[in-house]
């Protein structure tokens, strides 16, 4: 026995497998074409937003901040017995690296040009560890824990022939790998380095960087000998970092332990408000396959008016209309979600890594995935359902002579 | 079988108020053919459709199997289109997309079983003399053809009532003939009622009983 609901299904079924069947091929591609345009749309602007907070979190994380950045809370600017507490640190478990950093204004100069900038004295090993700054030099190398009088310059100072980066008339425009800077600190010290190398790592506030060993550094300022400025650590991948932060704060007071979010405020700020844009986007996305799907249904609606009044004449109840109305929404979001998708997943991003679009941060690569695509599938299926559903009850709900012969 | 009490029907056509039915008051025994006739715009069409539960009255009352059904939810009507009543339209009505096999099954699939519905749609087919055109679409069919497959569909669940509506309006003379010879031989081999309705006096020959509209009241009944 097929209880009456079964029946029911069974002739929505059998309804929107004929309709979809014998539907004129015109039709039914530009359907699909205009379901798959809106799946597209929904899967690109989250796809771009996505990938330009990956870049701009990576590039924060891996060049600027580290996971998680340790300064002093008390008076004093610096940390005391740093060597102590990095040892403590290095014990915690899922932190993969730990550096000490000390900075100092200076003024940088070449020639007839100057710059201010803040030069980093850095542990080139533990850096190498914490950072990828020097996987990003385009001139030289990077220092070395035994390197003095040398200097490794962002390519926002040094300028380095390249007048299309951004802070380039503020740069020392001409410096290369090799040639030799004039650099006045804020203590009074005035020194001349070699270049040894140029990095751009395309992320401006670490480009806007000059960089020389902790050994120089405390030529240059030897009160700060045993102690830092700032930590800088690397968690292990699937270590959660506010986890990791909780448990060195605990390890002594007097100090701030800020993760990178919590650092680059800027970038938290930016990606927040691209969370929002895209959220108005995905709504506004929606709509627009919601009322695309509408205008097509009620289209075709309209033009079955006459066939609905003959299969209600007939004794096909509402129910069964409708659930074939809904199917055949059903069956088209899927074809278009599967269609956009595919050429997402197989054109547009392959395209897009290939002539990708330039940010201040750097290169943005499209992300998207499972959970992404799946989404984009069920908003457009909620839209086709919402969509097709209002015209065929507005069909249905006409009186059966009427939609017969009008 | 079915019982009309003083059925109205009036419409509004802008200010106009139209009467098209007009106090009709008819009863129709269970396995009879009968015709209603009358000039066009008398209330033929109108009466049959309140038979066929395809409209409601102004009002009067109307009993189907004792049960009054004017007043009952489209749910019900709609339940009762489908296992009592079987309804022919003069413009066959066929759903295009569906092939004459197909036209015949659908409304057998609401309330048959597995597969059932398919072997009888092909009998019923073979029984109107389409055994060879089952597969063809409706604009594969000639008008007359077309009709059959329409009588056809409108007998699948075994309807108590048959409603055809000027089933030959728009044949030829032939065909003409061929459905309504075919609408008699069905209302003695299945003892299903019918109610047919032609403008045409020389369908009186098909049926037992006629019933004559003009201005939407009876104006003749033998």
């Amino acid at each position: 026995m097929i209880s009456k609901a079964a029946k029911s299904v069974r002739v929505a079924i059998f309804l929107a497998g004929t309709s979809v069947r014998r539907a004129n091929l015109g039709v039914v591609l530009l359907t699909v074409m205009i379901l798959a345009l809106a799946g597209l749309n929904l899967l690109f602007v989250p796809g771009l937003l996505e990938g330009l907070v990956k870049n701009a979190n990576d590039q924060v994380k891996n060049t600027y901040a580290g996971d998680i950045v340790i300064e002093s809370a008390t008076e004093n600017s610096q940390i005391p017995d740093v060597q102590t507490l990095t040892n403590r640190i290095k014990a915690i478990g899922g932190v993969s690296a730990v550096t000490t950093r000390n900075t100092l204004g200076a003024e940088v100069s070449f020639e007839n040009e100057r710059t201010n900038v803040v030069v980093s004295g850095i542990a080139p090993d533990g850096e190498k560890a914490v950072f990828t700054i020097d996987k990003h030099m385009i001139e030289g190398t990077f220092l070395e824990a035994s390197d003095v009088d040398k200097v490794v310059l962002g390519v926002q100072v040094a300028g380095a022939d390249k007048p299309n980066i951004e802070l380039y008339s503020r740069s020392l425009k001409r410096v290369h790998a090799g040639d030799t800077v004039t650099v006045s600190y804020a203590n009074g010290v005035k020194k001349l380095y070699t270049v040894k190398g140029i990095f751009w790592t395309e992320f401006i506030q670490t480009d806007a960087q000059a960089l020389i060993s902790e050994k120089e550094f405390e030529t240059v300022n030897p009160q700060v000998a045993g102690t830092a400025a700032s930590v800088r650590i690397k968690t292990a991948s699937d270590a959660a970092v506010g986890g990791v932060a909780g448990q060195i704060r605990q390890l002594q007071s007097g100090l701030r332990v800020l993760t990178w979010e919590d650092y680059a405020g800027i970038v938290r700020s930016m990606t927040d408000s691209f969370h929002v844009i895209n959220t108005i986007l995905n709504v506004v996305n929606v709509l627009v396959a919601g009322i695309t799907v509408f205008i097509v249904t009620y289209i075709d609606v309209t033009n079955r008016r006459r066939q609905i009044g003959i299969q209600r004449a007939i004794g096909i109840t509402r129910s069964s209309i409708m659930v074939s109305y809904l199917l055949r929404a059903v069956f088209y979001a899927i074809v278009g979600a599967v269609f956009a998708g595919m050429a997402f997943v197989y054109i547009v991003m392959p395209v897009e890594a290939r002539y990708p679009f330039h940010f201040p941060f750097g290169e943005v690569y499209l992300q998207t995935g499972l959970p992404t695509i799946s989404r984009a599938a069920v908003i457009l299926l909620g839209a086709a359902l919402v969509a097709s559903f209002v015209p065929a009850w507005m069909a249905l709900r006409t009186k059966i002579l009427d939609a017969i012969w009008g | 079988m079915y019982d009309v009490r003083e059925l109205t029907k009036t419409y509004h056509v802008g200010k106009v108020r139209i009467r098209a039915l007009d106090g009709i008051s008819i009863t129709i025994p269970r396995g009879d053919m009968v015709a209603i006739m009358g000039r066009s715009g008398s209330g033929k069409s109108t009466l049959l459709r309140q038979l066929g539960l395809l409209d409601r009255p102004t009002s009067g009352q109307a009993f189907l199997e004792l049960k009054e059904v004017t007043r009952l939810p489209e749910a019900e009507r709609a339940r009762l289109r489908l296992s009592c009543i079987g309804y022919v339209f003069q413009e066959y009505a066929l759903l295009a997309e569906l092939t004459a096999h197909q036209n015949v099954y659908l409304p057998g699939m609401m309330i048959g079983g597995p597969t059932d519905y398919k072997e009888q749609g092909a009998e019923l087919l073979r029984l109107v003399g389409l055994g060879d055109r089952i597969h063809h679409y409706p604009k594969e069919l000639s008008g007359g053809e077309q009709q059959r497959v329409a009588i056809a569909r409108a007998l699948i669940n075994s309807p108590k009532l048959l409603l055809a509506d000027e089933p030959c309006a728009n044949l030829d003379t032939i065909s003409s003939r061929t459905v309504m010879e075919t609408l008699v031989r069905l209302n003695k081999e299945m003892k299903v009622t019918t109610v047919f309705v032609s403008h045409d006096p020389s369908d009186r020959q098909y049926a037992k009983a006629v019933i004559v509209l003009s201005d939407g009241k009876i104006a003749e009944k033998g």
